[in-house]
């Protein structure tokens, strides 16, 4: 746990493993390099909601082991109702919500925030990293910018990120995406 | 080896590392409410049960998976396979109700044997109790699946190896990013 600036090492051929460290690496850049502030409240909401459902699940263990089952039943209805309730609205808080979001940060640019998303995807058996970085900024304009390329091109034969290239393709991204908001 | 299986925890953030045990405990809970929904559906406090015992042959084998239900306006019959609990057992017995006496205020209380056993449950039962009553009552048999509890029998014949089973899975899960 904790920053570390060692190398990491994962198994290229693991989707997730790889998606994950790529992930963590562009959550460095631009929360370090391009120093933007990451904000939490995405994934803060999420694990509000995770540990809700898991409140409610252990709260149904202890009241159904102090007064056991036939005097527990109305607690345990409603008990097992909100837990799928909350099941339900956590898959569609991560469906529709935070839509594989993985990093936001936001950014003062004068008296403009700007607000960039990114998101990834790895389909799977697939070695395409997908990767959607979106700016709004205070107008509530937004743009994005997307690419698509294969694991290979950020992870050495030694299975550890290359943080420049990784930091490269970020900060172009964010140039462009910067610079386009100037020309309109 | 050790080093690399820790690795994903160690690189993960404060949050990632909350997000993990919260959906391990999601698992539990999953598992736990699942369980607690059934119980409140059937009425039964153990909705589905393992046999253990070749008591009831050839009706149940050892292994089967009897499903419960225990419903308090369904009246107990002769010739119903009920599962109950004795005094100082943990284990519930299932077997098939021989004889049963009916009160008009709807008091019942009823022997039991096992098809197999040659004589009745009272030597199973309590020092000095006699009868069954509705509350010694966990559910009666509404169903069953062959075998699918060998797999509990087992778990529970070789304790370690269940614990085994267990603490590998907990590990997977936590120590695995999604």
């Amino acid at each position: 746990m904790g920053e570390s600036n060692e190398t990491v090492k994962i198994n290229k051929w693991d989707g997730a493993a790889a998606k994950n460290a790529i992930d963590d690496a562009i959550r460095e850049v631009l929360t370090g390099d391009l120093k933007c502030n990451e904000s939490f409240a995405l994934i803060d909401g999420r694990l509000f909601l995770c540990a809700l459902a898991v409140g409610v699940a252990l709260y149904a263990l202890l009241w159904d082991y102090l007064y056991p089952f036939p005097q527990s039943r109305l607690v345990l209805i409603v008990c097992v109702s909100s837990y799928f309730i909350l099941m339900s609205i956590l898959t569609l808080y991560t469906t529709f919500k935070e839509k594989g979001i993985f990093v936001v940060a936001k950014e003062k640019v004068g008296n403009n925030t700007r607000i960039w998303e990114a998101s990834s995807y790895v389909k799977k058996h697939d070695d395409k990293y997908n990767l959607v970085i979106v700016m709004r900024d205070s107008t509530g304009k937004s743009r994005e910018a997307s690419f698509n390329k294969s694991f290979a091109n950020y992870i050495d034969t030694n299975g550890a990120v290359v943080q420049t290239i990784v930091t490269n393709e970020i900060t172009k991204l964010y140039n462009s995406l910067s610079s386009e908001k100037k020309e309109k | 080896m050790l080093d690399s299986l820790f690795d994903d925890v160690k690189r993960m953030n404060k949050r990632q590392f909350i997000y993990q045990v919260l959906s391990f405990g999601m698992i539990v809970s999953s598992a736990l409410m699942i369980w607690k929904g059934l119980m409140v559906v059937t009425g039964s406090e153990s909705p589905i049960v393992v046999v253990l015992s070749g008591s009831m042959e050839p009706a149940f084998h050892r292994g089967d998976l009897l499903f419960l239900t225990n419903y308090p306006e369904e009246p107990v019959r002769v010739g119903e396979i009920v599962v109950f609990k004795v005094e100082g057992r943990d284990i519930p017995i299932v077997h098939r109700v021989l004889k049963l006496h009916e009160k008009n205020n709807g008091t019942v209380k009823f022997l039991t044997k096992g098809d197999n056993n040659s004589v009745d449950d009272r030597g199973l039962y309590a020092q000095g109790q006699l009868w069954l009553t509705k509350k010694d009552v966990v559910g009666r048999a509404r169903g069953f699946l062959p075998y699918v509890g060998m797999v509990t029998i087992y778990m529970n014949e070789y304790p370690k190896f269940k614990f085994a089973v267990l603490a590998c899975l907990a590990v997977y899960v936590l120590v695995h990013r999604e």
